[in-house]
């Protein structure tokens, strides 16, 4: 699993989409800094995080787009399933990888905490569950782009269906009330309020295992049917 | 060892390997050869378990390939088709990365990194990119992932495709030393390769085994006629009239007239007839002079041609007589009335229902006969443990 992970996050930065992710969110997140934070002088910290679901949706697949459908492609996963590594390690250490880069860019917000707390005094512990909740998210995003990208060989067609995907799963729960209970980005938001409850935390983490589960079925029946 | 037991391989109702077994002993060399499409690469696939067969057993060193993959993917080392490579690698990282995935110790790592970049020859060029490094050395690197962690079968899936004749060489002398102490199977269009480096072949086609031989078997086999290449200065043109003196003779054909004045014929006989003998007995009494005499040896590609093309003329046959079948039924059906036409089907189909009720049952006794046997030696090696700790 770690040599799948190690490889895969070394290869986010050989390429520029590690550099472009981590890049692209820093800039969102400054723009909202500068205006929910500095323009209006509030010291809530969670407010950089209010466009973090739209900024997921149009980043988080170009990161997971890759993974699997690149592999694909160039058919390299052959080196992979033929090795003693499981399917299961595979799958884990891919999501390791992206994960990584999920969280290394939410690490970085720190960095508006410190400059903040220069010149307010914000809440440091609802600050640190809004970003908690964040990297839920975010992995969340990961797991499903990670899912749609083992269903194609073909990456663009992996980042437009994704982006369908998150675009949907942010809409859903204002078309139908219904779904509410079940839609992880009012989840996201009550992290951002500062508030931990059980259900969004089991919530978040179940989708995760759910798709990175439908990920390694995915990849075990390629056995029977490539 | 590699054991391969009744493997079929199905895609809908196509079968790319329709029922194949063949056993591959310990440092033994095969060639698997067929025609694009025949199910080469579909097999290897199976024994490295990329794919799952649909039925039969593939066992590598005792290891079940279904049943127990990791240790069965252990004993095996894969150079899979079209190289397939991580382009922003290295070619040292790839390998570092392959002696990971194919859980290498840590400790042994650097060593064997080292050995396997001298033993394939890619010293020159192990801090550059794969994407920069030419055809020959990407077939090299692909080769040395399948060298990593030592393992004792190596698969190689057309290994020499695309490289020019130095590089040929080259990749056939490294397998042909590493089959002094590996399992190796090798697949391949170019039957020279084969017959030089293999010491068996397996050749299939449609899915389905035609032969498997040494290449000196295969060629022997292939041919029932001697043919003889001779050069000759006949001034009076006296050839033509051979035929008859010599009785094993079956036929003289001219092919060519040289520029000096020379001809060439073909001269067919019967297999062991020894006709070089009478040749230099009778011509010189014709005032022949013979300049260049050299027997055409059948070579492995008409055994390959020959083998392959009675398959295909097996398989059109099949294939008419079912459309015969076919067309004979509907003619009949045509000829009935409405009624007795849909008896006729019913009774088609209840007839079709049985036999598969019948598979099914044969099938299922089987399986409940080697299950009982199972529980019987099971507990007879319970009650022997017990005589043991009494």
């Amino acid at each position: 699993m770690w040599a799948v992970a190690k490889k895969e996050f070394r290869q986010y930065f050989l390429s520029p989409i590690g550099y472009i992710y981590i890049g692209v969110f820093l800039l969102m997140c400054s723009i909202t800094f500068y205006t929910n934070i500095f323009l209006s002088q509030s010291t809530n910290f969670a407010s950089i995080f209010s466009l973090g679901a739209t900024v997921l949706t149009f980043l988080v697949p170009v990161l997971t787009m890759r993974t699997f459908a690149e592999e694909r492609k160039n058919s390299t996963e052959v080196l992979i399933l033929t090795s003693p590594t499981s399917v299961k390690a595979m799958v884990f250490g891919k999501f390791l990888a992206a994960g990584m880069v999920v969280l290394l860019s939410i690490a970085c917000t720190f960095l508006y905490y410190v400059i903040l707390s220069f010149f307010g005094e914000p809440a440091f512990s609802t600050s640190l569950v809004a970003m908690i909740g964040f990297a839920l998210l975010s992995l969340a995003y990961v797991a499903c782009g990670m899912f749609i990208s083992s269903l194609t060989e073909n990456q663009v067609v992996s980042a437009i269906i994704s982006m369908i995907v998150f675009l949907v799963l942010s809409f859903l729960s204002d078309v139908w009330a219904g779904f509410d209970p079940f839609s992880i980005i009012d989840a996201f938001t009550t992290f951002e309020s500062g508030l931990i409850s059980v259900h969004d935390v089991v919530l978040l983490l179940s989708f995760t295992g759910f798709f990175i589960g439908m990920t390694v079925l995915v990849m075990n029946r390629r056995k029977y049917v490539k | 060892m590699i054991e391969i037991k009744n493997v079929t391989k199905k895609y809908g109702t196509f079968a790319a390997v329709n029922d194949i077994s063949f056993d591959v002993k310990d440092h033994e060399i095969v060639g698997f050869l067929g025609p694009n499409g025949a199910g080469k690469s579909t097999t290897m696939n199976m024994i490295t378990g990329f794919i799952e067969p649909t039925s039969g057993k593939i066992i590598v060193n005792g290891y079940d390939v279904s049943k127990a993959p990791n240790k069965a993917k252990m004993q095996i080392g894969y150079m899979p088709e079209n190289v397939p490579l991580y382009n922003d690698l290295t070619v040292k990282e790839f390998v570092s990365y392959m002696c990971e995935l194919r859980k290498v110790p840590k400790k042994d790592r650097d060593l064997q990194i080292r050995k396997i970049i001298k033993r394939a020859g890619l010293t020159e060029v192990q801090d550059k990119l794969i994407k920069h490094i030419s055809k020959g050395y990407k077939q090299r690197t692909s080769l040395a992932g399948a060298l990593v962690g030592e393992p004792d079968v190596l698969i190689l899936d057309e290994p020499t495709v695309g490289l020019d004749p130095k590089q040929i060489t080259e990749i056939r002398n490294l397998i042909k030393k590493l089959g002094e102490n590996h399992t190796v199977i090798l697949s391949s269009h170019i039957l020279s390769e084969v017959s030089q480096i293999c010491s068996r072949v397996v050749i299939i086609n449609h899915g389905k085994i035609v032969a498997v031989d040494t290449p000196d078997n295969l060629e022997s086999t292939s041919s029932e006629e001697d043919t003889i290449l001779i050069t000759v200065e006949d001034p009076d043109n006296k050839m033509s009239g051979i035929k008859s003196r010599i009785k094993a003779c079956k036929e003289i054909k001219k092919i060519k007239e040289l520029n000096d004045g020379t001809v060439q014929y073909r001269i067919v006989s019967s297999k062991d007839a020894e006709v070089n003998k009478e040749l230099f007995e009778v011509l010189p009494k014709e005032n022949i002079t013979i300049c260049e005499l050299r027997k055409e040896q059948s070579s492995l590609e008409d055994a390959y041609l020959k083998i392959i093309n009675e398959k295909d003329e097996e398989i059109a046959k099949e294939e008419k007589r079912e459309k015969r079948e076919r067309l004979a039924r509907q003619r009949k059906l045509e000829s009935m009335d409405l009624l007795e036409r849909r008896r006729t089907i019913r009774e088609e189909k209840r007839k079709r229902q049985d036999e598969i009720d019948k598979e099914f049952f044969d099938n299922l006794m089987e399986e409940n006969k080697i299950r009982e046997a199972k529980k019987k030696r099971r507990q007879l090696e319970k009650k022997n443990r017990k005589g043991d700790k009494k």
